[in-house]
C-alpha cells in the first residue's frame, strides 16, 4: 500500500467521514490546535528567554524549566491529538505533501533541542553557556518555521 | 461611502500584490504574531487567575511578558490589515470577521477596565491570589481571546 492508497483508505474510515460531515469540526479542531500552539510558543519563548537571562529572570532556572517544559509536553500531546484528527479528516492534504514532512522534521528537531535544554536547565548548578543560549534561539526559530510550514500546507500542492 | 473606501483599498497596488503573491507569507507571519499575542496573554492571565506562577508577583510577570505581547500585537495588526486590504469588501461582509472585530473590541474594553479600575488595588493582591475582579478579568480575557482565534479560523470557512 503506497501513501496515496493509505490516504484514500484513511479518508474512507468512519472517523474521517464523521469529521468531514460535521460542519464545525475542522475549524473547531484547528482552533484548539492554534490555541495549544500559542501556549507552546509562549512557553518555549519564556523558557528560552530565561536561559538567556531575560524574561522571568527572578525565578531560579531549574524551577522555571521544570514548570514550563512540563507545560510544553502536555500541550504537544494536545497538538499531536488535534493534528492527528486533522490528518484523519483530510489525509490528501497532508500525507502526500512535502511541506508536512518538513514540518514534522522541524518538530522532531525542536523536541530533541528542548529535551536537551530541559536536562541542562534542571541541573541547577550548571550555568547556561553561549551554546545553550544559541540553541534556545534555534528552538524559537524552529517553532516559527513549524508555524510557517503549517500554514503553507494549505498552499503547496500535494504530490 | 465606506463600501467605496473598501473598493478603493483593495484596488491599491499594495493590496493587489498581497492578494497575488504575498498572501501565504503574510498569513503565516500573522499566525506567528497571534500565537505570541495569545500565548503571552494566556500566561499572564494564568497568573492573574491565580492558576500558575503564583510564586512571582503579578506585576513582575506582566511587566516582563506584556512588552512581547504588544510587539507581537503590532505585527498581527499590520499583517491582519494587509490581508484585509487584499479582499476588503469580502471580509467586511464576512460574519465571522465581524464577530472577530467585536470580540477584539471587548478584549480591549476588558483590558482598559482592568488597567484603570481593578489594577488600582494591585498592591493588596500583587503577591498572592488576585482580587475576585482581577481574576474575573483574567478569565474573561482567556474566553475572549479564544473567541478571537476561533472566529479568525472560521473566517476562512464561509
Amino acid at each position: 500500500m503506497d501513501l496515496h492508497q493509505f490516504s484514500e483508505w484513511l479518508s474512507s474510515t468512519p472517523l474521517s467521514q464523521l469529521i468531514q460531515v460535521t460542519t464545525w469540526a475542522i475549524p473547531g479542531i484547528q482552533t484548539i490546535h492554534i490555541i495549544s500552539l500559542a501556549l507552546v510558543f509562549a512557553s518555549a519563548l519564556v523558557f528560552s528567554l530565561r536561559i538567556a537571562g531575560h524574561g522571568l529572570a527572578s525565578e531560579p532556572l531549574h524551577l522555571l524549566a521544570a514548570r514550563f517544559t512540563r507545560a510544553i509536553w502536555w500541550l504537544l500531546l494536545l497538538l499531536l491529538l488535534s493534528g492527528t484528527l486533522l490528518i484523519v479528516a483530510e489525509p490528501g492534504r497532508t500525507i502526500t505533501n512535502p511541506v508536512f514532512y518538513a514540518k514534522m522534521l522541524m518538530l522532531a528537531v525542536v523536541i530533541a533541542v528542548t529535551l536537551w535544554l530541559s536536562a541542562v536547565a534542571r541541573r541547577q548548578f550548571e550555568r547556561p553557556s553561549g551554546l545553550h543560549v544559541f540553541m534556545a534561539a534555534v528552538s524559537i526559530l524552529l517553532w516559527i518555521g513549524i508555524m510557517f510550514a503549517g500554514r503553507f500546507i494549505a498552499y503547496v500542492e500535494s504530490n | 461611502m465606506i463600501q467605496s473606501f473598501f473598493e478603493w483599498l483593495q484596488s491599491t497596488s499594495l493590496a493587489v500584490v498581497v492578494g497575488e503573491s504575498w498572501f501565504p507569507w503574510v498569513e503565516s507571519a500573522h499566525v506567528v504574531c497571534l500565537a505570541l499575542v495569545a500565548g503571552t496573554i494566556f500566561t499572564v492571565d494564568a497568573r492573574l487567575i491565580g492558576f500558575a506562577s503564583r510564586q512571582l508577583r503579578f506585576t513582575y510577570v506582566s511587566d516582563r511578558l506584556l512588552p512581547w505581547t504588544w510587539g507581537a500585537f503590532i505585527g498581527a495588526a499590520i499583517t491582519g490589515s494587509l490581508m484585509f486590504m487584499a479582499n476588503a469588501t469580502t471580509y467586511a461582509a464576512n460574519i465571522p470577521f465581524r464577530f472577530k472585530m467585536v470580540l477584539l473590541l471587548l478584549a480591549g474594553i476588558n483590558m482598559l477596565y482592568f488597567q484603570f479600575v481593578t489594577f488600582r488595588s494591585v498592591n493588596s493582591w500583587d503577591a498572592g491570589t488576585p482580587a475576585p475582579a482581577a481574576r474575573l478579568a483574567g478569565l474573561l480575557s482567556i474566553v475572549l481571546w479564544c473567541g478571537v482565534i476561533g472566529c479568525g479560523r472560521w473566517v476562512g470557512f464561509v
